[in-house]
């Protein structure tokens, strides 16, 4: 992909230089290679050494070989879990940053509320209050005599981990939604106007589609500090990856393997999701190039 | 010349705070007018014309287009209503462009008539191509803003406004953020729509484009007008002490 980034020499016709520029595009393009050749081999030299490592500690490599199916057994979870809080938050976010921004102050309150309180107590207590905490509630509604309500607030872990994590990644990305929609220059809000746009097609054909490209990185950022903060969860016993590593580690007293395999399960995510990300941005960059 | 003005602006007020930058302004555009607004920087100009379709909202008086009353300091859905009716029947063209940058150039002509006008998208499409061409920028359709010239920007941002067939086009200082070389393209699409007819406004430090294209100038010092006539008169025979100056300044070379 790098290599392809670097212009091509522009073609005159009749240069007697031209020869020169050619030469110098395939020298800068062979540097380039040859230094992502290097940046390689320093990650590989890492892994071995790391795995060299890990050899000497006394671990039981088979027992880990055993049980790396934890990762597939898991992973539908934390990637499940991790998606639709992502989506949510995502919805969240995009309310809160346009509540933020308005002049309305009931809308400004309660959306500076909301960010200060989700970002002022710990994700931890946070899953302990709505999975433990709100079935009291609805406990108290339905002695009051609203039973279906009452219901309503008592959750499974999933949806309970769910509605804690797009909460909380909801008030952080808020953030970040405002500073996107702000970067985008008052002269497109005012261009389309002219052109007799409402605000909301303003909002939503000219401010958000730029304001996308911006708060993209940052979005993909949150997505994956949020599949390893869904481990979590597992406080809750859900069968995701951290639940299950804990589980056997316990078991057979196996700590340190069970431990490394979940990291590795939780850094494959992490690659994976930043290659996705990786692609999308380059797709949306399309219109910036000159 | 239809003596029917397009546009009539009656007494024409603007406060930021305690400041009072447009003082009981009233000023016609008459049908295939081409009016030009001179006058320094802070004279109040950029937002007189900015009020016209209340980007900048006037804190008094009122704008007549096409029939269409609209009074200052109004509120509500009504309000909201007749000022969208007023953008609709003006286009307007900014100093920065601002041409909408994820958009290819012919998805910005479109981008009105599509998203505004509720247009089949083949319609549209003709209607932006015509106006692309009209501004001799038809073979750039496919490429996005970041790659054009300043000039080129501004030309894609003339043919935006007038995909929508607006009554009267606003123009704030079209030229003021293009190097010199580029400014002449765009003052030549200009003076086109001038002779196809169009309705326009313009303001504009580009003395001798408002010499030759204008059929009023407007003087403007201080959130006044201070001075109005055919530029004739205005650039040989200048009344007030301010429009003198400004005169002055254009002919020995500086501007």
């Amino acid at each position: 992909m790098d290599t392809e980034s670097i212009p091509k020499a522009p073609i005159l016709k009749n240069d007697p230089h031209q020869g020169m520029g050619v030469a110098l595009a395939a020298l800068q393009r062979r540097q380039k290679l040859i230094h992502r050749a290097k940046v390689s081999a320093v990650w590989v030299g890492l892994v071995v050494l790391l795995t060299l490592g890990l050899l000497m500690l006394h671990i039981e490599p088979s027992y880990m070989a055993q049980h790396y199916n934890i990762i597939l057994q898991g992973a539908g979870a934390t990637i499940g879990v991790s998606l639709a809080s992502i989506t949510l938050a995502t919805i969240l976010a995009l309310l809160g940053s346009i509540a933020r921004l308005s002049s309305n102050s009931i809308a400004q309150g309660i959306a500076g509320f909301y960010v200060s309180v989700v970002r002022g107590t710990p994700l931890l207590i946070q899953i302990y209050i709505i999975y433990l905490g709100l079935p009291q509630v609805g406990e108290q509604l339905s002695n009051l005599g609203f039973t279906q309500i009452g219901k309503l607030f008592i959750l499974d872990a999933i949806p309970a981990g769910i509605l804690a994590l797009s909460l909380n990644y909801g008030a952080y990305m808020t953030e970040i939604f405002r500073a996107g929609l702000q970067s985008i220059s008052h002269g497109q809000r005012e261009a389309a106007l002219a052109i007799g746009m409402t605000p909301w097609q303003v909002m939503r054909r000219i401010i958000l589609p730029q304001a996308v490209r911006i708060i993209l990185p940052d979005v993909g950022n949150q997505f994956i500090a949020m599949q390893k903060d869904s481990a979590l969860i597992s406080v809750m016993g859900v069968w995701e990856i951290t639940f299950l590593a804990n589980r056997y580690a316990r078991r057979d007293s196996k700590y340190l393997e069970m431990y490394l395999v979940a990291a590795a399960a939780y850094w494959i995510l992490t690659i994976i999701s930043s290659w996705f990300q990786g692609r999308l941005e380059n797709r949306m960059s399309k219109a910036y190039e000159r | 010349m239809n003596a029917e003005p397009v546009i009539r602006v009656s007494g024409l007020h603007k406060w930021f705070g305690m400041l009072h930058v447009l003082s009981n302004v009233s000023l016609e555009v008459r049908h295939r007018e081409v009016v030009c607004i001179i006058g320094r920087s802070g004279s109040g100009k950029s937002t007189f014309l900015r009020c016209i379709n209340f980007l900048e909202e006037p804190s008094a008086g009122s704008i007549e287009i096409d029939n269409l009353v609209v009074n200052a300091g109004s509120k509500g859905k009504e309000h909201r209503q007749l000022v969208h009716e007023v953008r609709l029947k003006t286009g307007m063209v900014f100093q920065e462009f601002n041409l909408f940058p994820h958009l290819s150039v012919l998805e910005n002509v479109m981008e009105g008539p599509v998203t505004v006008k509720h247009m089949e998208k083949s319609v549209a499409n003709e209607i932006a191509e015509m106006n692309l061409d009209r501004v001799g920028l038809l073979f750039k359709k496919d490429e996005y803003p970041n790659r054009l010239s300043g000039g080129q920007k501004q030309r894609v941002a003339i043919a935006r406004a007038l995909a929508m067939e607006p009554k009267l086009m606003l123009f704030d200082e079209p030229t003021s953020a293009l190097d010199p070389e580029l400014i002449g393209e765009v003052l030549n699409v200009m003076k086109k729509l001038a002779q196809e007819g169009m309705t326009m406004l313009v303001v504009t430090h580009e003395m001798a484009f408002a010499r030759e294209v204008a059929d009023q100038v407007v003087v403007m010092a201080e959130g006044e007008i201070v001075e109005q006539n055919n530029p004739e008169n205005i650039f040989k025979s200048p009344k007030d002490s301010r429009t003198k100056t400004l005169i002055d300044r254009y002919r020995s070379g500086g501007q």
